[in-house]
């Protein structure tokens, strides 16, 4: 019973829980992001097998954010994740300009997923330090995210060694999930 | 024979969602307009205003105004992302284009993106409400001041109208959208973008 007042107010007052969906090619710098949110530090990180989470809280919604390994053989089993997914972020490396097709193909091919009709998205343009970076208009082109018309997206320059970005991206995310965007 | 007949019924018939895009340059209030129509014309309690931050891709809104379903696509005004603005021309039913008229120094600014997305063939005949934002502002120019302002040429066959309004207070919006909704009912390019999609509809 009290679990349930607990949840009622939880509902009423805030305090959203909100699962998110880390994804992109292995090598963008996902679990660097998921940590620097989460610690507010860099940490050395190895390619992701499988997966990590954690739970980030940030203007008053938790976002259990799940950051899935990218490697092409793991790929198939982000499909596991995706029931009750509210947001997408989708993380590319905006340095390797060789591999924007693969994301750009991969990104789509994500969004066509029945289970994720209903998640923003949220695109971070990252390793923004690394020089030959394309800024985010050129990786809006890229990505084609004009093709998106039935949900709201937004793009973030962010690096994630440094830190910058990833909160405003936060911040941009927060006030959709409030807001019941989609 | 049951599809064709259903295509055409749907053709008919159903109310397809109209699609109006929101444009103007950066600070105008696009985002702002799009969460007060919402709030106005749902339930659902818009971001305020001071919560707003500057939109980096597409922001959506679906209202329902006199039976009809709109859909505001609201899109980023900053030089660099502008050139996305013409991807969603060619499905946009109307256009609002947004200024803030208490800034004169961006008149030129807004003057020169507005008749560059005049001059898109991907909207040809869309009808367009131009507004003159921020009128809770004391030195906000009102509509007419704006229009001379502006003193845009080649509107002749195109519906439009200026409208004063405050994105902040509410002003305006309501005439706004009820405007875009009769506009959009009896123009030519909604019968166009309706006929194509009944056209696609039927499939095999």
């Amino acid at each position: 019973m009290g679990l349930v007042f607990t949840k009622l107010f939880s509902s009423l007052f805030g305090n959203k829980e909100a699962r998110i969906l880390v994804l992109g090619l292995d090598n963008a710098g996902k679990t660097t992001i998921l940590y620097r949110l989460q610690m507010g530090e860099v940490v050395s990180t190895i390619p992701t097998i499988g997966f990590n989470v954690e739970t980030v809280q940030y203007n008053n919604i938790k976002f259990q954010v799940w950051d899935l390994g990218g490697q092409t053989s793991i790929r198939p089993y982000w499909r596991c994740y995706f029931p009750n997914t509210q947001a997408i972020i989708y993380v590319v490396d905006s340095s390797d300009t060789d591999r924007l097709v693969i994301a750009k193909e991969e990104f789509h091919a994500i969004l066509e997923e029945e289970e994720l009709k209903g998640a923003v998205v949220l695109i971070f343009a990252n390793k923004q330090d690394l020089p030959g970076a394309l800024d985010d208009a050129a990786v809006t082109e890229s990505l084609e995210l004009h093709k998106i018309k039935n949900r709201q997206w937004a793009i973030f320059k962010t690096s994630a060694i440094k830190g910058e970005g990833l909160f405003e991206g936060l911040d941009w995310l927060s006030n959709t999930l409030k807001s019941g965007g989609g | 024979m049951f599809s064709l007949f259903y295509g055409l019924w749907k053709y008919l018939f159903s109310k397809m969602e109209l699609h109006v895009l929101i444009l103007g340059i950066d600070k105008a209030g696009k985002t702002t307009l799009l969460e007060k129509m919402k709030s106005v014309y749902s339930n659902i309690e818009g971001i305020p205003p001071d919560r707003i931050i500057p939109t980096v891709g597409l922001n959506i809104g679906r209202i329902e105004v006199a039976n009809n379903k709109l859909v505001f696509w609201d899109l980023g005004g900053q030089p660099g992302l502008r050139s996305i603005w013409e991807k969603y021309y060619e499905e946009a039913h109307a256009v609002v284009f947004v200024i803030d008229a208490s800034c004169p120094s961006r008149f030129e600014d807004a003057k020169s993106a507005l008749e560059k997305v005049l001059r898109h063939e991907d909207l040809q005949g869309a009808p367009l409400l131009i507004l003159a934002n921020k009128q809770d502002l004391p030195e906000a120019v009102s509509a007419e001041e704006l229009a001379q302002y502006l003193d845009l040429k080649k509107l002749d066959e195109r519906v439009f109208m200026f409208e004063a309004v405050s994105a902040y207070d509410g002003m305006g919006i309501r005439e706004s959208a009820e405007w875009l909704v009769e506009v959009m009912e009896r123009s030519k390019r909604t019968e166009m973008l309706r006929a194509r999609a009944g056209a696609m509809g039927q499939g095999p």
